[in-house]
């Protein structure tokens, strides 16, 4: 493939690729990101191919695998163009059924189609699936028309047009104005306007500047960044090309974690194509000149920091700095730096090819454009949901996730990672934004969305978020170091019946001392599963304190197991699964438990089909 | 040629030199932060975070340790706000709790107004301030200790855990370690530490400290920058 070295080259390019795709007559999309290869999406897509192959199909219809496309739990997922028939859960011996029924006579093939858990009902086509009908997909709606190894895929949808519209006599400040008017703002976290970012970094003194994408991902839950990484990188790097022409910067870095192994491989194929192509390298378009490298972290959830960030790239330990001179100013390597989040980058080349005006039209007066969650746990649909900022808690949780699973009533929502908050079901009506999270003890943070149902204990949710961070914080600064480990001695105390009331107000004062004095954001952030926790959900705090009593039956030390005789039926099960050997009883009677030998491990209960055993 | 900026710290107007710190600043005018991890000579780190101040910016109080900001035109400080001395009155209970058996951080517990330590004792040797790291490194170009591990791993050893050669016995780690002297009653066991307070004689004022330094006795306890400065 020879370079596109001018704007006509790559118009002409995306309409050979038009060309090109009307001579197929079906396409077939199979999902082969991380969670799709998880659930066995490769093999679907051998047995395609070869099933295709040996019935004739080959050149007639087009297999694309692509990355994410958000719907996780009900990989491996197939959808038929252009009839738009969408099949989930789908194994390889589906295929051969797939390709006879649908593919050669479209036929639908009922068992495979999609059951929506709120009414029962099959679903046939992908865009009337409630999960996705509800969300606005402007960046993952991309994943599934791209295969992310295959630069032509990005080109046909319009890819690297953004690029060649500012190298095509736009300049730097008409760029940072035009992102400064769209209203982005940061999506690792700290939600920073991202144009004001750019214009300080310009502004900043020093010929040689630096453009950084963080990518490195780490909140327990959150997965966006790895699945816009992995199933779009080009956006991603032209993204950083615009960024890199706004604010004069000629070199760039892509800190991924290493434990995202698709996500590495996808963006350093991504960025050989791209060089291939032209559009990295010395002569971009004839009017820029850019370089994107790779660097992969080596696991520390602190490197998601920026400063970190900066001084692991440097090969230095990955330990934050204080901030009082920002790295725009003095970034990686002392100099000026401008570092965003894979989902700001992605963000980019859109705001640009459509305008600000439309970016801007989503979401809220502080907080534009749409934001990508990972909604996880007890909710019936879980996966990645990309909707306008100012959506409501409500219809995230209820519309597109389902609502409650196994029909126990949602108690709360954990957003933002470790760093955010938990709130309370009463607080689902809150619009999802920048200020208002914050205002309500939590943040939008990087996007993870856990959801908690009654039985999930608050304490131990708490106690859970403080060990990570504990395991994580670098332990430079004193008062997250020690605060810390203070802090999960208080929460260890009180899960385990040891708690003294006026702890809580230690709990208080700690977190509000780590909240301002810490030294980076970790730390400063590092009380909030705590502070949120104790706002929303004091009465559990104090029952686990005052009544040595878990409503959820969750902390171990505070809860027995217990056999109701009228429904045991002796079966034997649970004292065949008993690790501790702790329940006794004779065959075809009512079993019991030894309180001094169970462990509370659960499992009893978990075997029992009669329901007997019950915590208490 | 140096070139002087004008700040305020606590109200008074103050002519500073740009590139220094406003902990060096504040304590080269007599006016007293408390502070652990910094020491005349070595870079800063911002570790112990006693010297935590507040830096007003468009009429609003951002925290931050002083130690690490530099002097700017213009700048408001203010060091002795009931926030702050709260804030610095928790971070220095967390220290004593930590590691209460060192003269240090009992007179630093006493210097920012500790009364009583709510949490049970620990009975640390360290409490990672990076002096002697920082000194081996950046005085003597050694480079023989150095941080090890991460979070409550986070330790202070040689190089792969041996005594390596490059070592010059100079024995300066030791000299400047808040934690070789143990509080005046002798050293505490395990299991029996209690908050000194013994020099509260010295500070009868702990609460109603003046801004201004008293050239106390505690800060020889914890090295103050002041008395080193002084000699």
């Amino acid at each position: 493939m020879p370079k596109l070295k001018t704007l006509k080259d790559l118009t002409k390019f995306r309409e050979s690729l038009a060309a090109q795709k009307e001579d197929v007559d079906c396409m077939v999309t199979i999902s082969g990101g991380t969670c799709g290869n998880a659930s066995g999406s490769l093999k679907v897509v051998e047995a395609m191919q070869s099933e295709l192959a040996s019935n004739g199909f080959a050149g007639r219809v087009h297999v694309r695998v692509t990355g994410c496309q958000g719907f996780c739990e009900q990989e491996p997922i197939v959808t038929i163009d252009p009839a738009n028939i969408f099949y989930c859960r789908v194994s390889p011996d589906d295929v051969p059924e797939i390709v006879s029924e649908t593919i050669r006579k479209n036929q639908v093939i009922e068992r495979l189609l999609y059951t929506d858990p709120a009414t029962g009902e099959k679903i046939t086509k992908e865009t009337d699936i409630p999960f996705y009908r509800a969300q606005d997909r402007v960046l993952l709606g991309l994943n599934r028309k791209i295969d992310p190894c295959n630069i032509e895929d990005y080109i046909a949808v319009g890819g690297y047009s953004a690029l060649a519209k500012v190298l095509s006599g736009v300049t730097a400040e008409q760029v940072i104005q035009e992102i400064k008017s769209s209203g982005l703002r940061g999506r690792g976290g700290g939600g920073y306007p991202t144009g004001q970012k750019w214009q300080q970094c310009r502004e900043a003194a020093g010929d040689e500047k630096y453009v950084i994408c963080n990518a490195d991902e780490g909140d327990p839950g959150a997965y966006m960044d790895r699945s816009v990484l992995e199933g779009n990188p080009h956006a991603i790097l032209e993204g950083m090309l615009i960024g890199s022409y706004a604010v004069g910067a000629n070199k760039g870095y892509i800190y991924v974690r290493n434990e995202y192994p698709l996500a590495v491989s996808n963006a350093r194929k991504a960025i050989e194509q791209a060089k291939l192509f032209g559009f990295l390298g010395d002569d971009i378009l004839g009017r820029h000149f850019f370089d994107i490298e790779i660097m992969r972290g080596a696991g520390a959830f602190v490197c998601g920091e920026s400063t970190a960030l900066m001084a692991s790239l440097e090969g230095k330990v990955g330990e934050p700095r204080p901030k009082d001179v920002h790295t725009v100013q003095e970034g990686l390597w002392n100099k000026p730096t401008c570092l965003n989040n894979v989902e700001t980058w992605a963000n980019v080349p859109l705001i640009i090819n459509k305008g600000a005006a439309w970016f801007a039209s989503k979401g809220t007066k502080g907080s534009k454009g749409t934001k990508i969650f990972a909604l996880t746990g007890r909710v019936k649909n879980t996966g990645l949901v990309e909707v306008a900022m100012g959506t409501s808690l409500r219809t995230i949780i209820h519309s597109i996730g389902g609502g409650p699973n196994d029909g126990v009533a949602i108690k709360a929502v954990q957003t933002g990672g470790p760093s955010g908050g938990c709130l309370p079901a009463e607080k689902f009506d809150l619009p999802v934004d920048f200020e208002t999270l914050a205002e309500a003890g939590s943040m939008v943070g990087s996007g993870g969305m856990v959801v908690m149902d009654e039985r999930t204990c608050m304490v131990d949710v708490a106690k859970y978020f403080i060990a990570f961070l504990q395991d994580e914080s670098c332990g430079k600064c004193v008062p997250c170091r020690l605060g810390l480990g203070r802090m999960l001695e208080i929460l260890t105390d009180i899960t385990e019946g040891r708690g003294k009331p006026e702890q809580l107000d230690l709990l208080e004062d700690l977190g509000e001392t780590m909240t301002h004095t810490c030294l980076c954001a970790l730390g400063k952030t590092a009380a909030n599963p705590v502070l949120s926790t104790l706002r929303y959900f004091r009465q559990e705090y104090e029952s686990h304190i005052q009544d040595k009593y878990c409503s959820a039956g969750v902390c171990r030390e505070l809860i027995q197991y217990s056999i109701d005789p009228n429904n045991c039926t002796g079966c034997g099960a649970c004292l065949k699964a008993c690790p501790n050997k702790a329940i006794t009883g004779e065959s075809e009677k009512p079993h019991r438990i030894n309180q001094d030998l169970c462990s509370r491990c659960g499992i009893c209960k978990d075997v029992c089909k009669f329901e007997a055993i019950s915590i208490c | 040629m140096q070139e002087y900026v004008n700040i305020t710290i606590d109200g008074a107007k103050i002519s500073a030199i740009r590139g220094t710190s406003v902990l060096d600043t504040a304590m080269e005018y007599g006016i007293c932060i408390p502070h652990l991890c910094h020491y005349p000579g070595l870079s800063d780190i911002g570790a112990c975070r006693l010297c935590i101040v507040e830096h007003i910016v468009n009429g609003k109080a951002k925290v931050t340790a002083s130690c690490t900001l530099n002097v700017a035109e213009g700048m408001v400080i203010r060091t002795d706000t009931d926030r702050i001395k709260r804030l610095r009155r928790n971070i220095a209970e967390l220290l004593v709790a930590q590691a209460p058996n060192s003269r240090a951080i009992q007179d630093v517990a006493v210097r920012c107004g500790v009364k009583q330590v709510r949490y049970p004792f620990h009975n640390d040797n360290c409490v990672l301030c990076g002096r002697c790291v920082r000194v081996c490194a950046e005085m003597w170009q050694a480079k023989a200790l150095g941080f090890v591990g991460r979070g409550k791993d986070r330790h202070v050893d040689f190089p792969f855990g041996r005594k390596p050669d490059f070592c010059k016995s100079c024995n300066t780690c030791i000299d400047i370690c808040p934690m070789t002297i143990t509080p005046c009653p002798g050293p505490m066991k395990t299991g029996e530490e209690y908050l000194c307070l013994a020099c509260e004689g010295q500070l009868i004022m702990a609460d109603s400290l003046p801004g201004a330094c008293v050239w106390c006795d505690l800060g020889k306890g914890f090295q103050c920058a002041r008395q080193v400065q002084a000699g």
